[in-house]
């Protein structure tokens, strides 16, 4: 995209696409449905603005896919390239997540083994606490960045930042049509 | 911007970088005394504080033509940016690869440190010299001695002591220039400036260029660097690249990195210090990024604080997906009414506002006489959109009150075609982004010939 205010309008008008779509499927909703539909097509909308080219778009939309009710959601906002990002999408995070589970055995055997040896030496290092302290924060934020179970170190700071740069487009646009609604509903 | 520029984003906060070439000729008895002498200044350097500063030392033996090694390193392309890179990543400052060439190879004596803080990193062809700023050198004139482009200014000096003495001065009085050098893009580098005021740590990067078999000499670029990002510390300050071999080896573009003294030299810890450098490079966006995390030391806080962040905004997209379903019935919650709504409130004139919040924007009040102009509200938007963004204001006169708004009834029941849509969208941000400043007073009253009663507050699609 060329500027933040062209995502922000490709933003918004996948959204309110995948709102009407969302409308158009079930009409009558309680606070909670309507609340969660609502999030997931802004959620969506903005991976799809995001054109499916991070890592984390393309698991938001892999994951969205995946689930039934939500899949209709996701061809009307994504349109016409809907086959190819959720192909793309989930090729890419099936291998990520193989990636990953080979990796988490790795890890397995290695804690194993580290554990034998540090009970050797009785002492703590200073550099080792940080070391896990570090390590405990990275695995947070994977679980906070979409897909970020499947990344390493640098990948995922690379994505969080596009995340976090998606995010605040995304409450912006969202802001605006939230003060929008109130003050029409205020009238 | 944000999708493709954002590499170009974290690459573009680039400011000239004081490189200091140094092009010598000298004997291997030369060069090792000098390296002496370098690595005790090295020590002294330590403890002084500098600014972004990198010497760039290059030793070249008279026997080898400097257009091989000039050569060899334009035409590695990888290996540029790769040094690029690792330059950022030291200093959080861009570096360009100083021209070798300029380096002439009958300089006679020891070509010492230059002293010149002139942009000769730039490459002739670089794009970024529209955004570096050529820096004035701030060492005696007498000294210098720039060659035909003017880029490069080579300084020969005899005592190495004696220019790295001038080079310190020099640097001292350069610190000024570089916290007020103006950069148009970023604010960053004035956040890269104020952090330089309260943690200045000092890199140290050497580079090895190792040269061509058939002359089994070497080339030894030590390029000192001071990095002013605070998370680069944790980082290992110390790297040492090496240039492929000989330029008459068809494949020339790898890179070796090499382990100053003490610290490790197989091949993962090589990779490992690479890896960390990127990660930290990262790190330092990221921090620019986070609002409060440029005064937090240390990964693991800096972790802290983007993840808070993170959650923060997910939290408030929780809330306002939230809000919005609290506020509105119906999911798709009439967007129509909204865009108006907001395309209302994005203009500044006070009545216009106030028109619309009387108008209330009534659809149930709506005539259904309106309804006609149905086609007529499609044929217009159909058009430019620009043009159409600006006649959708009021078409009514301002001074009538306005008691019912028909156009909202009328658009709802337009059936919605997709183009509409984009249409729709695309008025409502021309209007939210260039009609900022413009008022509706001077849009004619547009009357429609067949409304008699059409004086009522109107948009026109």
């Amino acid at each position: 995209m060329a500027s933040p205010s062209s995502f922000k309008q490709e933003l918004l008008k996948k959204w309110v696409l995948g709102l009407q779509s969302c409308c158009s499927m079930a009409k009558d909703m309680g606070i909670s449905e309507r609340k969660k539909a609502i999030k997931l097509s802004a959620d969506l909308a903005m991976a799809s603005a995001r054109d499916g080219r991070t890592c984390w778009s393309r698991a938001v939309i892999a994951n969205a896919s995946k689930q039934n009710e939500s899949k209709i959601l996701v061809q009307k906002i994504l349109g016409s390239e809907c086959e190819r990002l959720v192909k793309a999408s989930s090729i890419g995070f099936s291998s990520c997540n193989k990636r990953f589970t080979s990796k988490r055995i790795l890890r397995r055997s290695c804690s194993s083994l580290r554990r034998i040896r540090r009970s050797a030496p009785k002492r703590v290092q200073a550099s080792s606490i940080a070391k896990r302290m570090v390590k405990k924060r990275t695995q947070l934020l994977k679980g906070l960045v979409p897909g970020g179970e499947s990344m390493d170190e640098f990948s995922l700071i690379e994505e969080t930042l596009d995340y976090i740069i998606s995010l605040r487009a995304q409450i912006d646009v969202m802001r605006c049509l939230a003060d929008a609604s109130e003050r029409l509903k205020s009238q | 911007m944000m999708n493709t520029a954002l590499p170009e984003m974290l690459h573009c906060l680039q400011t000239p970088e004081n490189l200091a070439g140094n092009g010598a000729d000298l004997t291997v008895l030369e060069r090792q005394r000098a390296q002496l002498k370098w690595l005790q200044q090295q020590q002294q350097q330590y403890q002084q504080i500098y600014f972004s500063e990198s010497q760039f030392n290059v030793f070249l033996p008279p026997t080898t033509d400097a257009l091989q090694l000039q050569d060899l390193i334009n035409n590695d392309t990888t290996l540029q940016k790769l040094v690029n890179r690792s330059m950022k990543a030291d200093s959080g400052l861009a570096n360009e690869w100083p021209d070798f060439g300029k380096y002439s190879t009958t300089s006679t004596g020891f070509a010492g440190q230059a002293t010149s803080f002139a942009s000769n990193g730039l490459e002739p062809n670089s794009l970024a010299m529209g955004h570096c700023l050529s820096r004035t050198s701030s060492c005696p004139p007498a000294m210098t001695l720039p060659d035909g482009e003017g880029r490069d200014s080579v300084f020969i000096a005899s005592v190495v002591e004696r220019e790295r003495m001038k080079k310190r001065k020099a640097d001292e009085a350069q610190n000024p220039m570089v916290t007020v050098s103006e950069d148009i893009r970023d604010k960053r580098v004035k956040v890269d400036a104020e952090e330089m005021e309260s943690k200045i740590t000092e890199q140290n990067t050497s580079a090895t260029i190792s040269d061509t078999p058939p002359t089994t000499t070497t080339h030894n670029s030590n390029k000192n660097d001071n990095a002013n990002n605070n998370n680069n510390r944790e980082a290992s300050s110390d790297t040492s690249k090496e240039n492929p071999k000989a330029p008459q080896v068809p494949k020339p573009d790898y890179i070796h990195v090499r382990a100053r003294r003490g610290q490790a030299t197989d091949s993962h810890s090589l990779a490992e210090r690479v890896r960390r450098e990127k990660i930290s490079d990262r790190m330092k966006y990221l921090q620019n990024l986070v609002p409060g995390c440029n005064k937090i030391t240390g990964k693991a806080g800096m972790l802290d604080e983007i993840i808070n962040y993170v959650q923060s905004l997910q939290r408030q997209v929780e809330f306002l997906s939230m809000k919005l379903a609290a506020v509105n019935p119906r999911i798709d919650f009439s967007v129509d009414n909204l865009f108006r709504k907001e395309s209302a409130q994005t203009f500044p004139a006070p009545d216009c506002t106030g028109n619309f919040s009387t108008a209330g924007l009534s659809s149930e009040m709506a005539n259904p006489a309106y309804l006609q102009f149905n086609p007529v509200h499609q044929v217009v938007s159909l058009d430019n959109p620009q043009e159409m963004a600006l006649r959708r204001t009021f078409s009514a006169p301002m001074a009538v009150p306005a008691d019912t708004f028909n156009e909202t009834a009328s658009f709802t029941q337009v059936p919605h075609s997709c183009s509409t849509w984009e249409n729709d969208l695309q008025g409502l941000y021309n209007m939210g982004f260039h009609q900022q400043g413009r008022s509706s007073a001077g849009f004619p009253p547009h009357a429609f010939p067949g409304m008699p009663e059409a004086n009522n507050l109107k948009m026109e699609m």
